[in-house]
């Protein structure tokens, strides 16, 4: 599939879904950019995490395999962040 | 506190009272060192080797964006650097995790105590074997086992590790590692470190707390990963020959 022009904005879309973790983080949200699934988020619900709470990137794929990503407040503000990765 | 080293160095080598006298000798000037600070930084000369003597420290580089990889973690009695003294520059860093006694041994002092005392310079090679063994399975950990086994080979291993100097008390040890630093020498996410644990504790296999990590059931958690303390030799030891290692024998032994 050809990847879309750089002046184009990639469009994404969060999708809403239940995700098993083994653990209590179960609420999750399927990240879209221009189509195609590109992560999966998940709301930190596991009580006890050290400094964390918000959106972990569980998942990442394409560019976003592998990266170890911050926790977000506000799935719009995961959004933004991997956005401006897929820019790259 | 001197004891660790001595006692670390018997489990390998049986070494004499003039052995012994020798390398209390090293470790007279003792420094205080806080928690989080650089021992050693990459790109320093290494003028001395480090030897801890209370407290961890941990071996680690830091990526280009930031991220940090932790190689090795320094228990009392262990050597830091042993053979970089040879080398013009340090290729990593070595920074307390908590607040430490190290002692810096000149290397002449090394050089000295390693051609006056045959079976010193037995063990110190020894350790430096097991340090590489110990970095060949932490490979074999972080490419090759799932977090949460990966985790609980950790603890297995500090478990050993510790009870050779005398760090351990009913299975309990000093684990004073965030979750953070787990992450960042696991390859994980804090995130995972923090399911895995809670995972871990959960099936009754480990309690932690105010930072004491205590093994609630050890041969359950040996078996979880597959536990195989080959790699640390000492099985072969004083120490080994002394103590009755509770793990079930592996391998050719069992075959």
């Amino acid at each position: 599939m050809m990847k879309p022009p750089h002046n184009v904005e990639t469009l994404v879309v969060l999708q809403p879904i239940g995700v098993d973790t083994d653990s209590d983080d179960r609420q999750g949200l399927l990240v879209m950019a221009n189509g195609l699934l590109v992560g999966v988020l998940v709301r930190l619900d596991t009580p006890g995490h050290e400094q964390l709470r918000g959106w972990f990137l569980e998942a990442g794929f394409g560019r976003l395999a592998g990266l170890r990503a911050p926790t977000f407040d506000t799935p719009e503000a995961a959004a933004r962040w991997l956005r401006q990765r897929l820019k790259r | 506190m001197q004891d660790a080293l001595i006692r670390k160095l018997e489990s390998f080598e049986e070494l004499t009272e003039a052995d012994r006298k020798a390398l209390s000798a090293l470790t007279l000037r003792i420094r205080r060192v806080p928690a989080r600070t650089d021992l050693i930084s990459e790109g320093d000369p290494p003028n001395s080797v480090h030897l801890i003597l209370d407290g961890y420290a941990c071996r680690y580089k830091v990526l280009p964006d930031g991220q940090r990889q932790i190689m090795a973690y320094l228990v009392p009695g262990d050597f830091c650097d042993l053979n970089v003294f040879i080398l013009d520059q340090m290729d990593h860093n070595i920074g307390t995790i908590t607040a430490c006694q190290v002692v810096d041994i000149p290397r002449q002092a090394i050089v000295e105590i390693t051609n006056d005392h045959p079976r010193v310079t037995q063990a110190l090679m020894w350790c430096a074997l097991v340090d590489e063994a110990v970095l060949r399975e932490w490979l074999v950990n972080v490419g090759g086992r799932p977090a949460n086994l990966r985790i609980a080979h950790l603890i297995c291993e500090l478990l050993l590790r510790l009870e050779a100097v005398g760090r351990v008390t009913g299975n309990s040890f000093s684990f004073p590692f965030t979750q953070i630093d787990i992450a960042d020498t696991m390859g994980l996410s804090n995130v995972h470190v923090h399911r895995t644990l809670r995972d871990l504790r959960a099936l009754g296999l480990i309690a932690l707390k105010r930072r004491t990590l205590t093994i609630l059931d050890v041969t359950r958690l040996k078996a979880l990963c597959g536990y195989n303390p080959n790699y640390l030799h000492l099985k072969n030891t004083r120490w080994g020959v002394r103590r009755n290692i509770p793990w079930p024998s592996t391998g050719r032994r069992s075959s």
